[in-house]
């Protein structure tokens, strides 16, 4: 098991490298003069800032010294500062991180709550009008973008009943967001719930346990739900990495301030100091909360834990 | 009065693609204490009886259409669901093939073991522990005080297959159906299983039936063999009869392509040729006329019912022809040395 | 001399493969997700189509009715706040949907496919460390590696296309790459291989055929995928730009009239979902028909 994680470690440490580098290049990926485009939107830009600005990202140096230089920054926790305003990335991104896990973790959980019964329901009933009516919802829910599906329950909630906020930061703001993000992914997981439950019921293992005169709710709740879940538990990880892509947009539907709404105003404005940054913290938390919910899942499986 | 007598059962499967006719109107029956082998190919039904006897088969597709089962005087098919629950894994046990999938590999053996000794005989947890090591014990398990706390996959095969059997007899049962349990051991291990479970047949007084695809296996197992070909018993008989004297072109076939000890270097392996018919699409006639070199025009058009050997009452065959197997099996011998 | 082996080993899985044709589309016919998803898709290509003829009035044409009419006999979806009529301008937006989901898929499709044939075939340095690229983007999801490209090259319908096909290349190597891995332990390979085919010819005439069935299925999910996440890029207003009739982009647009026009942000959302549901059935459909075993 210890071989396990430490493997599962050196490869998130490899990912983050790589996204070191990735970032680093990126600047340079840009078609025509980054420096002009960062400030192609502001009129008062002389050619002596525009050559401030270049040697202060060292953009007139060689790439491999760039990196280092870059390296070096961001391991003092230096990620540079935005391009207009000369406010600290490190800082924008770390105050708006909370708010962006928050509403990844509440929308995985409502994923989990929603999708995990409805996809065991359904592959339990197989074959039964109430798992193609299910399964037809869930077609149907993966087909729905996320942001339109917010834009819905907006109207519903907030503007025709009054019942939330349309936007804002407090926690009352948090429920219409999470809910989104969740339901627009609960429809996923139910069909891979579904999935893996039919491969579980139909192991040979079910069978012996029938076989021993167990009640059948005691044969579902002991070895098919038992075993159901160990599964779900291996695809957390996954999904909070689309939780995290999906925050980025539904952010922007509710106004939520997250590192997801800085990322395309700083996409808007060109400002790449604040983009790298935030590649790189969404990268690291990506990769880190995998590691974790890795380990979870080893911990629990009896499988890999002693082996 | 039979331990277990089973008439005229029949089950089909109804699939998207057609109707499997899977168990043909089987009759057999097991006395007290008796060890009765099953005998066929895969896909030959006889998994499918012994399911279909527990009324394991999954429900759908598959379905009893017909047939008893009585066991200690009740039909098993005419049972509610709580009542069969209350025989299944006390007075009638059923281990299965493969230990590895067959056994949940996320619970101790501790908790499978003891979750049918608490459901059968109410004991408490420390009570049906102690039971639960005793039968490790038993079955040959060293240490098991300590292992009893270790995963299915913490187990070598042979092991795991012993945990099986402890399983099936953790209640004393009156039948306990084996269903391939050494198919996937190595030779050493299945012939360490098969004492095993005649050491503990004989201490627990139980009927075994046992279920293989290899004749062989059964010498010094059964007292009685029925052989089954695409969902029906087509031959019957005591195991010194069958062995000696066959009358089904199968049972036949089977006996031939076992090599012999004595014969090894020059046994001339001959497997019965061609394939088992398609169950979606059951042939008219006999279901072995496609493969059968005493094959007549008869076979294919009416199916042979189990009649007994004439002179032998214990002995019963479903062939027009019933070839005389002792001459057929003198006659490869001679040719052979 | 020994043509005659490769010859052979060509004409019976030829031969094999007509014969599953037929099984395969008699399964397809029959699956209601088929017909479904197959209507969908086609009503979709006949609107991109014949968009001139279908829509009553230009899409671009500003005052073709009053500002914020509601939905009626003559403007079907109402129009916008430039009394723009939202109908003809969501036929024409069709036209966009089918080409963003098309480019974007023959980008990912294509790039993948060479990256996972050539990973799995040459095997070594090459497949470890494009297999490590892989893994190292499939972690990052594909939402970060659009935006991240979109950020490179700029907010523009265009752009967004080549970022959602960039962001989905991951797939599709890893799919061929697991399926070269299959084929390559085949007989048939390890004959052609055996009487000296070329590279070339092993990886396109052999590998690339055999592989074929597992690519169509994802690349038709692939569509639904790549529509979505490029109306989610304009919706953010890094993809198509106004007067643009993209869907994601009107979608967008009318956020600003939500309370008085829900009509303008509720016929493209449909018409997105619509659309998306009827690539996924289509893919849904063809999984099970070409693998019935998989199916449950």
């Amino acid at each position: 098991m210890t071989r396990y994680i430490l493997k599962r470690i050196l490869s998130g440490i490899f990912t983050i490298w790589v996204t070191t580098i990735a970032v680093t290049l990126l600047i340079h990926l840009v078609p025509g003069d980054p420096v002009q485009i960062m400030f192609a939107q502001s009129q008062s830009t002389t050619p002596e800032q525009i050559e401030q600005i270049r040697s202060q990202l060292g953009l007139d140096r060689p790439i491999y010294e760039q990196y280092f230089m870059y390296m070096g920054r961001i391991l003092q926790g230096d990620f540079g500062t935005t391009i207009r305003g000369n406010q600290p990335v490190l800082e924008l991104l770390l105050v708006r991180l909370p708010n962006t896990l928050a509403l990844a973790l509440s929308a995985l959980l409502i994923t989990m709550l929603v999708g995990v019964p409805i996809g065991f329901f359904a592959a339990y009933k197989r074959g039964t009008w109430l798992d193609t009516s299910l399964m037809t919802g869930a077609i149907i829910g993966i087909s729905i973008p996320s942001f339109w599906l917010g834009l819905m329950l907006m109207y519903v909630f907030s503007i025709r009943l009054g019942w939330l906020p349309v936007s804002g930061t407090d926690f009352k703001n948090l429920i219409l967001p999470a809910v989104t993000l969740g339901l627009a992914n609960a429809a996923a997981v139910s069909r891979l719930t579904r999935s893996s439950m039919l491969d579980v019921l139909s192991q040979d293992y079910m069978r012996t346990a029938r076989a021993k005169g167990l009640a059948e709710t005691l044969v579902l709740s002991r070895h098919a739900l038992r075993n159901g879940l160990i599964n779900v538990v291996n695809m957390l990880g996954l999904q909070f990495t689309y939780m995290m892509g999906g925050a980025i947009v539904v952010e922007n539907v509710f106004a939520w301030n997250g590192i997801g709404r800085l990322a395309i105003q700083s996409i808007f404005q060109r400002d790449y100091p604040t983009i790298q940054g935030f590649i790189l913290i969404f990268a690291t938390v990506v990769v880190v909360v995998s590691i974790v919910l890795d380990i979870l899942y080893v911990w629990i499986d009896p499988r890999i834990k002693y082996s | 009065m039979p331990l277990l007598d089973v008439k005229h059962l029949q089950t089909r499967f109804y699939t998207g693609e057609g109707v499997v006719h899977a168990v043909n109107d089987v009759s057999f029956h097991v006395n007290d204490q008796e060890t009765v082998g099953i005998v066929g190919e895969s896909g030959s039904g006889k998994s499918m009886t012994m399911l279909s006897v527990m009324r394991l088969i999954p429900q759908p597709p598959g379905k009893i259409t017909q047939g008893e089962v009585m066991f200690e005087g009740q039909d098993l098919l005419q049972l509610s669901l709580p009542a069969i629950r209350r025989l299944r894994g006390n007075r009638i046990s059923m281990i299965f093939q493969d230990p590895m999938t067959s056994l949940n590999p996320v619970l101790t053996v501790e908790k499978q073991l003891t979750e049918s000794i608490r459901v059968h005989m109410k004991l408490d947890k420390v009570a049906a522990r102690d039971r639960a090591i005793e039968l490790l014990e038993h079955v040959g398990i060293p240490a098991a005080r300590d292992r009893i706390r270790n995963y299915p996959h913490q187990f070598s095969g042979g092991m795991r297959q012993r945990v099986m059997i402890a399983m099936g007899l953790a209640c004393d049962p009156k039948l306990l159906i084996a269903d391939e349990p050494t198919t996937a051991l190595d030779v050493t291990i299945q012939a360490q299983i098969v004492e095993l479970v005649k050491r503990l047949k004989e201490e627990l007084n139980m009927a075994v039936i046992w279920i293989t695809h290899d004749l062989s296996l059964l010498a010094s197992l059964a007292d009685r063999i029925l052989v089954m070909y695409a969902g029906q018993i087509v031959e019957s008989a005591p195991l010194d009869q069958l062995y000696a004297n066959p009358r089904h072109p199968y049972t036949l076939g089977l006996l031939q392509s076992i090599p012999r000890l004595d014969e090894a270097q020059k046994a001339e392996l001959k497997p019965v040729d061609g394939m088992p018919p398609d169950l979606m699409d059951y042939p008219q006639g006999c279901p072995f006329a496609a493969r059968c070199p005493y094959v007549i025009d008869r076979c294919h058009t009416e199916d042979p019912t189990l009649e007994p050997v004439s002179d032998r009452p214990n002995h019963a065959v479903a062939c027009w022809v019933k070839p005389n197997g002792a001459a057929v099996l003198e006659t490869a011998r001679a040719i052979a040395h | 001399m020994t043509q005659p082996v490769a010859t052979l080993s060509n004409t019976s899985i030829a031969a094999a493969k007509v014969k599953d044709f037929g099984q395969f589309l008699k399964r397809l016919l029959k699956s209601p997700s088929a017909k479904m998803g197959g209507s969908i898709c086609l009503v979709l290509v006949v609107t991109a189509i014949f968009a001139p003829v279908i829509a009553p009035h230009d899409p671009t044409e500003l005052g073709v009715g009053a500002a914020l009419t509601p939905p009626n006999s003559e403007f079907w979806f109402g129009t916008d706040e430039f009394g723009r009529d939202l109908f003809s301008r969501m036929v024409y937006g069709s036209r966009l949907t089918l080409y963003v989901g098309l480019i974007a898929v023959g980008i990912s499709m294509t790039v993948g496919v060479l990256t996972g044939l050539v990973a799995g075939y040459v095997g070594g340095w090459v497949e470890t460390a494009l297999m490590r690229a892989v893994d190292v983007l499939f972690s990052f999801t594909e939402t970060l590696i659009a935006l991240a490209a979109v950020a490179v090259l700029g907010p523009s319908l265009t752009n967004a296309m080549i970022a959602v096909g960039i962001s989905s290349i991951p797939f599709y190597a890893r799919i061929t790459y697991g399926a070269v891995l299959v084929e390559k332990n085949k007989e048939y390979f390890k004959a052609a291989q055996a009487v000296g085919a070329q590279h070339v010819r092993l990886l396109f005439r052999h590998i690339l055929p055999n592989i074929l069935s597992p690519i169509i299925v994802v690349a038709t999910v692939g569509v639904s995928v790549a529509v979505l996440s490029a109306s989610a890029l304009s919706f953010l207003g890094l993809g198509a730009q106004p007067p643009s009739p993209e869907w994601g982009a009107m979608l967008a647009a009318g956020r600003d009239y939500f309370k008085r026009a829900p009509w303008i942000t509720t016929f493209p959302g449909l018409a997105i979902a619509i659309t998306v549901l009827g690539f996924n059935l289509l893919g849904d459909a063809l999984r099970e028909a070409l693998d019935p075993q998989q199916r449950t």
